[in-house]
Protein backbone atom coordinates (compact mmCIF):
# COMPACT_ATOMS: atom_id res chain seq x y z
CA UNK A 1 0.00 0.00 0.00
CA UNK A 2 1.28 3.32 -0.95
CA UNK A 3 1.44 6.38 1.57
CA UNK A 4 2.38 8.91 -1.05
CA UNK A 5 1.86 8.88 -4.50
CA UNK A 6 2.88 12.27 -7.21
CA UNK A 7 1.06 11.72 -10.01
CA UNK A 8 2.37 13.67 -13.35
CA UNK A 9 2.66 16.66 -10.73
CA UNK A 10 4.07 19.77 -12.40
CA UNK A 11 4.58 23.27 -10.26
CA UNK A 12 4.98 26.57 -12.33
CA UNK A 13 5.06 29.66 -9.70
CA UNK A 14 3.89 33.12 -10.23
CA UNK A 15 6.58 34.39 -12.72
CA UNK A 16 6.90 31.31 -14.97
CA UNK A 17 9.45 29.57 -13.01
CA UNK A 18 8.87 25.67 -13.34
CA UNK A 19 10.20 23.94 -9.99
CA UNK A 20 8.87 20.45 -10.82
CA UNK A 21 7.68 19.26 -14.27
CA UNK A 22 6.06 16.10 -14.57
CA UNK A 23 7.03 14.16 -11.28
CA UNK A 24 5.49 11.23 -10.82
CA UNK A 25 6.99 8.53 -7.78
CA UNK A 26 5.44 6.59 -4.97
CA UNK A 27 6.54 5.82 -1.36
CA UNK A 28 4.96 2.67 0.35
CA UNK A 29 4.27 1.94 3.90
CA UNK A 30 7.33 1.72 6.32
CA UNK A 31 9.71 2.24 2.95
CA UNK A 32 12.70 4.64 3.06
CA UNK A 33 13.82 6.64 0.26
CA UNK A 34 16.00 9.55 -0.40
CA UNK A 35 15.80 12.59 -3.26
CA UNK A 36 18.82 14.34 -3.69
CA UNK A 37 19.25 16.39 -6.64
CA UNK A 38 21.41 19.92 -7.00
CA UNK A 39 20.36 23.25 -6.07
CA UNK A 40 17.03 24.37 -7.49
CA UNK A 41 16.12 20.81 -8.64
CA UNK A 42 12.88 21.05 -7.08
CA UNK A 43 13.59 18.62 -3.48
CA UNK A 44 12.20 22.34 -1.28
CA UNK A 45 9.09 22.66 -3.63
CA UNK A 46 8.33 18.48 -3.43
CA UNK A 47 8.30 18.79 0.19
CA UNK A 48 6.10 22.13 0.23
CA UNK A 49 3.43 19.79 -1.84
CA UNK A 50 3.82 17.55 0.42
CA UNK A 51 3.38 19.62 3.20
CA UNK A 52 0.83 21.71 1.52
CA UNK A 53 2.79 24.53 1.90
CA UNK A 54 1.95 24.97 -1.63
CA UNK A 55 -0.37 23.10 -4.26
CA UNK A 56 0.32 21.55 -7.72
CA UNK A 57 -0.09 23.75 -10.71
CA UNK A 58 -1.06 20.35 -12.61
CA UNK A 59 -0.89 16.36 -11.33
CA UNK A 60 -2.22 15.14 -7.72
CA UNK A 61 -0.04 14.27 -4.79
CA UNK A 62 -2.18 11.36 -3.43
CA UNK A 63 -1.40 10.84 0.11
CA UNK A 64 -2.77 7.97 2.41
CA UNK A 65 -5.14 7.28 -0.47
CA UNK A 66 -6.46 10.94 0.01
CA UNK A 67 -5.80 13.47 -3.46
CA UNK A 68 -4.39 16.67 -1.41
CA UNK A 69 -6.06 18.92 -3.67
CA UNK A 70 -9.35 18.37 -2.27
CA UNK A 71 -7.61 19.08 1.32
CA UNK A 72 -8.84 22.50 1.71
CA UNK A 73 -8.76 25.12 4.89
CA UNK A 74 -9.33 23.79 7.76
CA UNK A 75 -8.34 20.13 6.80
CA UNK A 76 -4.50 21.30 6.11
CA UNK A 77 -3.58 21.41 9.38
CA UNK A 78 -5.21 17.85 9.86
CA UNK A 79 -2.94 16.44 6.93
CA UNK A 80 0.25 17.91 8.47
CA UNK A 81 -0.31 16.61 11.56
CA UNK A 82 0.25 13.09 9.64
CA UNK A 83 3.49 14.17 8.18
CA UNK A 84 6.41 14.48 10.90
CA UNK A 85 8.99 17.26 9.42
CA UNK A 86 12.53 17.35 10.82
CA UNK A 87 15.27 19.95 9.33
CA UNK A 88 18.51 20.87 8.88
CA UNK A 89 17.82 24.08 11.14
CA UNK A 90 16.02 21.85 14.04
CA UNK A 91 13.00 24.85 13.98
CA UNK A 92 12.65 24.20 17.82
CA UNK A 93 11.26 26.92 19.74
CA UNK A 94 13.84 28.28 22.01
CA UNK A 95 11.76 29.33 24.59
CA UNK A 96 10.41 25.55 25.39
CA UNK A 97 12.39 22.66 27.23
CA UNK A 98 13.09 19.78 25.45
CA UNK A 99 9.93 18.47 26.48
CA UNK A 100 7.53 20.89 25.83
CA UNK A 101 9.35 21.27 22.70
CA UNK A 102 8.51 17.36 21.59
CA UNK A 103 5.19 17.62 23.03
CA UNK A 104 3.82 19.86 20.65
CA UNK A 105 2.03 17.18 17.97
CA UNK A 106 0.54 15.32 21.03
CA UNK A 107 -0.89 18.46 22.40
CA UNK A 108 -2.27 19.60 18.87
CA UNK A 109 -3.55 16.50 17.99
CA UNK A 110 -5.64 16.85 21.40
CA UNK A 111 -3.98 14.26 22.96
CA UNK A 112 -4.26 14.08 27.43
CA UNK A 113 -1.32 15.67 29.52
CA UNK A 114 -0.47 12.18 31.74
CA UNK A 115 -0.58 10.44 28.22
CA UNK A 116 1.73 13.33 26.49
CA UNK A 117 4.42 13.35 28.98
CA UNK A 118 4.35 9.37 29.13
CA UNK A 119 4.80 9.24 25.71
CA UNK A 120 7.32 12.31 25.82
CA UNK A 121 9.27 10.28 28.02
CA UNK A 122 9.58 7.48 26.51
CA UNK A 123 10.46 9.32 22.67
CA UNK A 124 12.85 11.05 24.68
CA UNK A 125 14.75 7.52 26.37
CA UNK A 126 14.71 6.62 22.72
CA UNK A 127 16.47 8.57 21.53
CA UNK A 128 18.99 8.96 24.65
CA UNK A 129 17.41 12.34 25.44
CA UNK A 130 16.17 11.10 28.38
CA UNK A 131 18.18 13.32 31.16
CA UNK A 132 18.22 16.53 28.99
CA UNK A 133 14.04 16.53 28.80
CA UNK A 134 13.98 19.88 30.66
CA UNK A 135 17.02 21.90 28.96
CA UNK A 136 16.19 24.99 26.47
CA UNK A 137 17.15 23.93 22.84
CA UNK A 138 20.13 26.53 23.49
CA UNK A 139 21.58 24.17 26.44
CA UNK A 140 21.91 21.84 23.51
CA UNK A 141 24.51 20.57 21.20
CA UNK A 142 23.92 20.38 17.71
CA UNK A 143 23.40 16.54 17.58
CA UNK A 144 21.17 16.99 20.26
CA UNK A 145 18.54 19.74 19.27
CA UNK A 146 18.59 17.55 15.99
CA UNK A 147 17.70 14.44 17.95
CA UNK A 148 14.92 16.32 19.74
CA UNK A 149 13.60 18.09 15.60
CA UNK A 150 13.29 14.07 15.28
CA UNK A 151 11.36 13.38 18.84
CA UNK A 152 9.12 15.73 18.04
CA UNK A 153 8.51 15.17 14.09
CA UNK A 154 8.24 11.21 15.57
CA UNK A 155 6.09 11.54 18.59
CA UNK A 156 2.64 11.06 17.51
CA UNK A 157 3.77 8.27 14.74
CA UNK A 158 3.11 9.87 11.58
CA UNK A 159 2.48 7.93 8.29
CA UNK A 160 5.30 9.89 6.63
CA UNK A 161 8.57 11.16 8.14
CA UNK A 162 10.12 13.88 5.99
CA UNK A 163 13.80 14.97 6.08
CA UNK A 164 15.01 18.17 4.53
CA UNK A 165 19.22 18.19 5.12
CA UNK A 166 18.95 16.42 8.33
CA UNK A 167 22.47 15.88 8.69
CA UNK A 168 23.64 19.15 7.47
CA UNK A 169 25.32 20.52 10.16
CA UNK A 170 26.68 17.47 11.55
CA UNK A 171 29.63 15.23 11.64
CA UNK A 172 30.01 12.17 9.87
CA UNK A 173 29.66 10.42 13.15
CA UNK A 174 26.69 11.96 14.51
CA UNK A 175 25.63 12.01 10.86
CA UNK A 176 25.14 8.19 10.58
CA UNK A 177 23.47 8.33 14.38
CA UNK A 178 20.66 10.02 13.16
CA UNK A 179 20.68 8.40 9.58
CA UNK A 180 20.39 4.44 11.62
CA UNK A 181 17.65 6.50 13.88
CA UNK A 182 15.69 7.14 10.36
CA UNK A 183 16.31 3.27 9.35
CA UNK A 184 14.90 2.51 12.68
CA UNK A 185 11.08 4.06 11.64
CA UNK A 186 10.21 1.88 8.96
CA UNK A 187 9.95 -1.15 11.35
CA UNK A 188 7.23 1.01 13.27
CA UNK A 189 5.30 1.64 9.93
CA UNK A 190 6.12 5.14 9.51
CA UNK A 191 7.66 5.66 6.17
CA UNK A 192 10.59 8.23 5.62
CA UNK A 193 11.51 9.95 2.77
CA UNK A 194 15.13 12.45 3.67
CA UNK A 195 16.49 14.39 0.90
CA UNK A 196 20.09 14.78 1.20
CA UNK A 197 22.81 15.99 -1.25
CA UNK A 198 25.31 14.11 0.58
CA UNK A 199 25.93 11.34 -1.87
CA UNK A 200 28.31 9.68 0.25
CA UNK A 201 26.00 8.70 2.94
CA UNK A 202 23.23 8.26 0.59
CA UNK A 203 25.51 5.18 -0.89
CA UNK A 204 26.21 3.81 2.62
CA UNK A 205 22.09 3.16 3.16
CA UNK A 206 22.01 1.55 0.64
CA UNK A 207 18.12 2.73 0.39
CA UNK A 208 15.78 3.55 -2.75
CA UNK A 209 16.94 7.51 -4.42
CA UNK A 210 15.62 9.40 -6.31
CA UNK A 211 17.89 11.78 -8.76
CA UNK A 212 15.60 15.46 -9.34
CA UNK A 213 17.07 17.66 -12.08
CA UNK A 214 16.00 21.24 -12.98
CA UNK A 215 12.13 20.03 -11.65
CA UNK A 216 12.65 16.64 -13.26
CA UNK A 217 13.18 13.11 -11.65
CA UNK A 218 16.08 11.80 -13.39
CA UNK A 219 16.35 8.85 -12.30
CA UNK A 220 14.47 6.30 -9.44
CA UNK A 221 17.58 3.54 -8.31
CA UNK A 222 16.72 1.10 -5.93
CA UNK A 223 19.01 -0.35 -3.57
CA UNK A 224 19.87 -2.88 -5.61
CA UNK A 225 21.04 -0.78 -7.95
CA UNK A 226 22.63 1.44 -5.77
CA UNK A 227 24.75 -1.59 -4.65
CA UNK A 228 26.12 -2.40 -7.56
CA UNK B 1 -1.35 7.97 12.23
CA UNK B 2 0.46 4.85 11.83
CA UNK B 3 -1.12 1.46 13.13
CA UNK B 4 0.85 1.55 15.97
CA UNK B 5 0.09 5.23 16.81
CA UNK B 6 -3.53 4.10 16.65
CA UNK B 7 -3.06 1.11 18.91
CA UNK B 8 -1.74 3.88 21.52
CA UNK B 9 -4.51 6.28 21.22
CA UNK B 10 -7.05 3.55 21.32
CA UNK B 11 -5.20 1.99 24.58
CA UNK B 12 -5.74 5.53 26.00
CA UNK B 13 -9.35 5.73 25.39
CA UNK B 14 -11.47 8.03 23.25
CA UNK B 15 -11.58 11.58 24.13
CA UNK B 16 -14.41 13.89 24.26
CA UNK B 17 -14.34 17.26 21.89
CA UNK B 18 -14.93 19.53 25.11
CA UNK B 19 -11.77 17.20 26.97
CA UNK B 20 -9.86 18.94 23.85
CA UNK B 21 -10.89 21.85 23.57
CA UNK B 22 -10.56 22.79 26.91
CA UNK B 23 -7.08 20.94 27.25
CA UNK B 24 -5.91 23.53 24.23
CA UNK B 25 -7.88 26.70 25.76
CA UNK B 26 -6.20 25.99 29.19
CA UNK B 27 -2.58 25.45 27.24
CA UNK B 28 -3.26 29.11 25.29
CA UNK B 29 -4.45 30.66 28.50
CA UNK B 30 -1.37 30.00 30.22
CA UNK B 31 1.30 30.94 27.44
CA UNK B 32 -0.88 34.10 27.03
CA UNK B 33 0.37 34.94 30.73
CA UNK B 34 4.06 33.70 30.11
CA UNK B 35 3.85 36.04 27.23
CA UNK B 36 2.50 39.09 29.34
CA UNK B 37 4.67 38.55 32.44
CA UNK B 38 7.98 37.62 30.03
CA UNK B 39 7.78 41.55 28.81
CA UNK B 40 6.40 43.81 31.69
CA UNK B 41 7.61 46.97 30.02
CA UNK B 42 5.76 46.08 27.00
CA UNK B 43 2.56 45.20 28.31
CA UNK B 44 2.78 47.85 31.14
CA UNK B 45 3.10 50.77 28.24
CA UNK B 46 0.48 49.16 26.32
CA UNK B 47 -1.93 48.93 29.42
CA UNK B 48 -0.70 52.35 30.46
CA UNK B 49 -1.95 53.81 27.32
CA UNK B 50 -5.18 51.78 27.05
CA UNK B 51 -6.35 52.67 30.19
CA UNK B 52 -5.81 56.22 29.77
CA UNK B 53 -7.76 56.01 26.65
CA UNK B 54 -10.58 54.07 28.31
CA UNK B 55 -10.92 56.51 30.88
CA UNK B 56 -11.27 59.65 29.19
CA UNK B 57 -14.97 58.84 28.09
CA UNK B 58 -15.63 56.79 31.08
CA UNK B 59 -14.51 59.85 33.60
CA UNK B 60 -16.40 62.41 30.96
CA UNK B 61 -19.60 60.23 31.27
CA UNK B 62 -19.67 60.06 35.14
CA UNK B 63 -18.68 63.97 35.56
CA UNK B 64 -22.36 64.36 33.02
CA UNK B 65 -23.86 61.78 35.33
CA UNK B 66 -22.97 64.11 37.84
CA UNK B 67 -24.37 67.03 36.34
CA UNK B 68 -27.69 65.16 35.53
CA UNK B 69 -28.19 64.60 38.84
CA UNK B 70 -27.53 68.19 40.08
CA UNK B 71 -29.57 69.42 37.42
CA UNK B 72 -32.29 66.97 38.18
CA UNK B 73 -32.96 68.62 41.57
CA UNK B 74 -32.84 71.83 40.12
CA UNK B 75 -35.48 70.76 37.48
CA UNK B 76 -37.71 69.37 40.37
CA UNK B 77 -38.12 72.78 41.75
CA UNK B 78 -40.66 74.39 39.40
CA UNK B 79 -41.24 77.35 42.13
CA UNK B 80 -41.87 80.47 40.47
CA UNK B 81 -39.93 83.72 42.18
CA UNK B 82 -42.89 86.46 42.11
CA UNK B 83 -40.76 89.80 43.70
CA UNK B 84 -43.37 92.48 44.20
CA UNK B 85 -43.06 96.39 43.95
CA UNK B 86 -41.13 97.82 46.92
CA UNK B 87 -45.01 99.34 48.08
CA UNK B 88 -46.70 96.65 48.88
CA UNK B 89 -46.84 95.80 51.94
CA UNK B 90 -47.19 92.03 54.16
CA UNK B 91 -50.65 92.52 54.30
CA UNK B 92 -51.30 93.29 50.93
CA UNK B 93 -48.65 90.19 50.02
CA UNK B 94 -50.67 88.21 52.12
CA UNK B 95 -53.82 88.78 50.74
CA UNK B 96 -52.59 87.94 47.66
CA UNK B 97 -50.89 85.13 48.39
CA UNK B 98 -54.42 83.76 49.78
CA UNK B 99 -55.68 85.02 45.81
CA UNK B 100 -53.24 83.31 44.07
CA UNK B 101 -53.67 79.50 46.38
CA UNK B 102 -57.68 79.58 45.34
CA UNK B 103 -56.38 79.34 41.40
CA UNK B 104 -56.62 75.65 40.18
CA UNK B 105 -52.78 75.87 38.43
CA UNK B 106 -51.28 76.85 41.57
CA UNK B 107 -50.19 74.01 43.89
CA UNK B 108 -49.00 75.95 47.04
CA UNK B 109 -47.89 79.96 47.63
CA UNK B 110 -45.16 80.33 50.21
CA UNK B 111 -44.64 84.12 51.70
CA UNK B 112 -41.54 85.73 52.27
CA UNK B 113 -41.22 89.05 54.15
CA UNK B 114 -38.69 91.83 53.27
CA UNK B 115 -37.50 90.79 56.95
CA UNK B 116 -37.34 87.28 56.20
CA UNK B 117 -35.42 87.35 53.11
CA UNK B 118 -33.37 89.82 54.94
CA UNK B 119 -31.90 87.50 57.36
CA UNK B 120 -31.43 84.84 54.92
CA UNK B 121 -29.32 86.91 53.45
CA UNK B 122 -27.54 87.91 55.90
CA UNK B 123 -27.01 84.23 56.61
CA UNK B 124 -26.04 82.84 53.50
CA UNK B 125 -23.91 86.36 52.04
CA UNK B 126 -21.62 86.64 55.14
CA UNK B 127 -22.16 90.34 54.12
CA UNK B 128 -23.80 90.25 58.19
CA UNK B 129 -21.75 94.02 59.39
CA UNK B 130 -22.47 95.72 55.87
CA UNK B 131 -25.95 95.22 55.68
CA UNK B 132 -26.54 96.03 59.20
CA UNK B 133 -25.05 99.72 58.07
CA UNK B 134 -28.56 99.39 56.00
CA UNK B 135 -30.74 102.57 57.04
CA UNK B 136 -33.68 100.60 55.83
CA UNK B 137 -34.64 97.04 54.21
CA UNK B 138 -34.34 97.35 50.31
CA UNK B 139 -36.06 93.99 49.87
CA UNK B 140 -39.66 93.78 48.50
CA UNK B 141 -42.07 91.26 49.83
CA UNK B 142 -41.41 87.23 47.85
CA UNK B 143 -43.91 85.17 46.66
CA UNK B 144 -42.69 81.26 46.03
CA UNK B 145 -45.48 80.11 44.05
CA UNK B 146 -45.56 76.45 43.07
CA UNK B 147 -47.52 75.45 40.45
CA UNK B 148 -49.12 72.18 39.49
CA UNK B 149 -47.41 71.52 36.68
CA UNK B 150 -45.02 73.26 34.76
CA UNK B 151 -47.07 76.08 32.66
CA UNK B 152 -46.07 79.49 30.95
CA UNK B 153 -49.90 80.86 31.10
CA UNK B 154 -49.68 80.79 34.91
CA UNK B 155 -46.25 83.04 34.59
CA UNK B 156 -47.66 85.51 32.35
CA UNK B 157 -50.78 86.05 34.50
CA UNK B 158 -48.18 86.75 37.50
CA UNK B 159 -45.94 89.09 35.11
CA UNK B 160 -49.68 90.89 34.67
CA UNK B 161 -50.86 91.87 37.91
CA UNK B 162 -50.27 95.24 39.26
CA UNK B 163 -48.35 94.47 42.46
CA UNK B 164 -45.50 92.59 39.85
CA UNK B 165 -41.83 93.32 40.53
CA UNK B 166 -40.05 90.60 38.83
CA UNK B 167 -40.84 87.32 37.87
CA UNK B 168 -38.11 84.70 38.18
CA UNK B 169 -38.73 81.56 36.13
CA UNK B 170 -35.93 79.06 35.22
CA UNK B 171 -37.52 77.11 32.54
CA UNK B 172 -35.40 79.05 29.62
CA UNK B 173 -32.47 78.27 31.59
CA UNK B 174 -33.49 74.42 32.31
CA UNK B 175 -33.90 74.27 28.60
CA UNK B 176 -30.58 75.51 27.99
CA UNK B 177 -28.84 72.77 30.57
CA UNK B 178 -30.89 70.04 29.18
CA UNK B 179 -29.19 71.12 25.29
CA UNK B 180 -25.91 71.39 27.17
CA UNK B 181 -26.71 67.75 28.94
CA UNK B 182 -27.74 65.65 25.87
CA UNK B 183 -24.95 67.72 23.67
CA UNK B 184 -22.41 66.17 26.53
CA UNK B 185 -23.75 62.67 26.62
CA UNK B 186 -23.52 62.53 22.56
CA UNK B 187 -20.30 63.69 23.19
CA UNK B 188 -19.15 61.53 25.77
CA UNK B 189 -20.42 58.38 23.32
CA UNK B 190 -18.65 59.70 20.22
CA UNK B 191 -15.34 59.86 22.72
CA UNK B 192 -15.78 56.53 23.66
CA UNK B 193 -16.16 55.37 20.23
CA UNK B 194 -12.94 57.65 19.55
CA UNK B 195 -10.70 56.45 22.15
CA UNK B 196 -12.62 52.52 21.91
CA UNK B 197 -11.13 52.70 18.62
CA UNK B 198 -7.53 53.76 19.94
CA UNK B 199 -7.72 51.62 22.27
CA UNK B 200 -8.21 48.52 19.60
CA UNK B 201 -5.42 49.83 17.56
CA UNK B 202 -3.18 49.97 21.16
CA UNK B 203 -3.83 46.50 21.23
CA UNK B 204 -3.60 45.33 17.11
CA UNK B 205 -0.30 46.81 17.31
CA UNK B 206 0.54 45.25 20.32
CA UNK B 207 -0.33 41.73 19.02
CA UNK B 208 1.21 42.66 15.71
CA UNK B 209 4.82 43.20 17.18
CA UNK B 210 3.91 39.83 19.24
CA UNK B 211 3.36 38.54 16.08
CA UNK B 212 6.35 39.16 14.14
CA UNK B 213 8.36 38.43 17.07
CA UNK B 214 7.08 34.96 16.94
CA UNK B 215 6.70 34.40 12.95
CA UNK B 216 9.08 31.67 12.91
CA UNK B 217 7.64 30.03 15.95
CA UNK B 218 4.09 30.13 14.46
CA UNK B 219 5.53 28.93 11.10
CA UNK B 220 6.95 26.09 12.69
CA UNK B 221 3.44 25.25 14.47
CA UNK B 222 1.71 25.62 11.37
CA UNK B 223 3.86 22.91 9.58
CA UNK B 224 3.66 20.78 12.92
CA UNK B 225 -0.72 21.44 11.75
CA UNK B 226 -1.77 23.60 14.07
CA UNK B 227 -5.28 25.00 13.46
CA UNK B 228 -5.55 28.97 12.84
CA UNK B 229 -7.84 28.86 16.33
CA UNK B 230 -4.47 27.31 17.84
CA UNK B 231 -2.30 29.83 16.83
CA UNK B 232 -4.24 32.73 16.96
CA UNK B 233 -6.15 31.59 20.94
CA UNK B 234 -2.82 32.98 22.90
CA UNK B 235 -3.02 35.79 20.98
CA UNK B 236 -6.77 36.44 21.81
CA UNK B 237 -6.14 35.55 25.19
CA UNK B 238 -3.59 38.15 25.47
CA UNK B 239 -5.76 41.25 23.80
CA UNK B 240 -7.81 40.14 26.10
CA UNK B 241 -5.93 40.02 29.02
CA UNK B 242 -4.50 43.68 28.02
CA UNK B 243 -8.15 45.12 28.05
CA UNK B 244 -9.27 43.09 31.40
CA UNK B 245 -6.60 44.70 33.34
CA UNK B 246 -6.60 48.34 31.22
CA UNK B 247 -9.60 48.58 31.92
CA UNK B 248 -9.55 47.54 35.36
CA UNK B 249 -6.43 50.53 35.78
CA UNK B 250 -8.73 53.18 34.12
CA UNK B 251 -11.28 52.28 37.03
CA UNK B 252 -8.72 52.53 39.72
CA UNK B 253 -7.80 56.25 38.11
CA UNK B 254 -11.48 57.22 38.09
CA UNK B 255 -11.38 55.93 41.85
CA UNK B 256 -8.51 57.94 42.71
CA UNK B 257 -9.42 60.97 40.79
CA UNK B 258 -13.24 60.95 42.54
CA UNK B 259 -11.07 60.39 46.13
CA UNK B 260 -9.56 63.33 45.69
CA UNK B 261 -12.30 65.29 43.75
CA UNK B 262 -14.87 64.44 46.37
CA UNK B 263 -14.10 66.56 49.60
CA UNK B 264 -13.27 69.68 47.93
CA UNK B 265 -17.01 69.55 45.91
CA UNK B 266 -18.54 68.28 48.92
CA UNK B 267 -17.33 71.03 50.85
CA UNK B 268 -18.04 73.50 48.42
CA UNK B 269 -21.47 72.35 47.76
CA UNK B 270 -22.38 72.83 51.19
CA UNK B 271 -21.16 76.76 50.97
CA UNK B 272 -24.31 76.67 48.61
CA UNK B 273 -26.74 75.27 50.78
CA UNK B 274 -26.50 72.22 48.79
CA UNK B 275 -26.40 68.46 49.90
CA UNK B 276 -25.25 67.44 46.28
CA UNK B 277 -22.52 64.37 46.45
CA UNK B 278 -20.14 63.01 44.10
CA UNK B 279 -21.33 60.11 42.63
CA UNK B 280 -19.17 57.68 41.17
CA UNK B 281 -19.18 54.31 39.83
CA UNK B 282 -21.41 51.83 40.72
CA UNK B 283 -20.58 48.07 40.71
CA UNK B 284 -22.83 46.78 37.63
CA UNK B 285 -21.54 49.85 35.18
CA UNK B 286 -17.85 49.15 36.20
CA UNK B 287 -18.78 45.20 35.51
CA UNK B 288 -20.20 46.40 32.21
CA UNK B 289 -17.18 48.85 31.36
CA UNK B 290 -14.57 45.88 31.96
CA UNK B 291 -16.33 43.67 30.12
CA UNK B 292 -16.30 46.25 27.35
CA UNK B 293 -12.46 46.76 27.79
CA UNK B 294 -11.91 42.74 27.66
CA UNK B 295 -14.24 42.73 24.30
CA UNK B 296 -12.09 45.61 22.79
CA UNK B 297 -8.63 44.18 23.65
CA UNK B 298 -10.04 40.63 22.42
CA UNK B 299 -11.49 42.37 18.88
CA UNK B 300 -8.73 44.02 18.31
CA UNK B 301 -5.77 40.47 18.75
CA UNK B 302 -8.32 38.92 16.40
CA UNK B 303 -8.85 40.99 14.03
CA UNK B 304 -4.94 41.45 13.88
CA UNK B 305 -4.06 37.70 13.83
CA UNK B 306 -6.92 37.21 11.27
CA UNK B 307 -4.75 39.20 8.85
CA UNK B 308 -1.68 37.55 9.80
CA UNK B 309 -3.76 33.98 9.27
CA UNK B 310 -4.90 34.87 5.70
CA UNK B 311 -1.49 35.58 4.52
CA UNK B 312 -0.05 32.40 5.51
CA UNK B 313 -2.72 30.41 3.41
CA UNK B 314 -0.85 27.64 0.90
CA UNK B 315 -0.66 29.39 -2.30
CA UNK B 316 -3.73 28.17 -4.56
CA UNK B 317 -2.96 27.73 -8.07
Amino acid sequence: MSVLRFENVSKQYPGGHEALADVSFEIAQGEMLFVTGHSGAGKSTLLKLIHLSERPSRGAVVFGGKNLLKVRGGRVPLHRRDVGAVYQDHRLLADRSVAENVALPLILRGDRRADIGKRVREVLARLGLGHREKALPSQLSAGEQQRVGIARAIVAEPMLLVADEPTGNLDPTLAAEIMSLFASMPERGTSVLVVSHDLALIKRMKKRVLILDHGKLMDDISPADLAE
Amino acid sequence: MTAQSQANTAAAGPRSGFGIWLDQHLYSFVASLGRVLRRPWTTLLTIGVMAVALALPLGLGLALDNLRHFAGSVEQSREIDLFLKPDIDVPRAQALAAELRSRGDVAKVEVRTPDEGLAEFRARSGLGDAIGALEENPLPCLLIVTPREASSTLVAALERLPETGLVQHDEAWRKRLQGWLGFGARLAWVLAALFGLGALLVVGNTVRLDIQSRREEIGVLQLLGATDGFIRRPFIYLGAWYGLVAGALALGLLFAAEYALREPLQALAESYGSGFALSGVDPLRAAGFLLAATVIGWLGAWLVTGHFLRQTRPTET
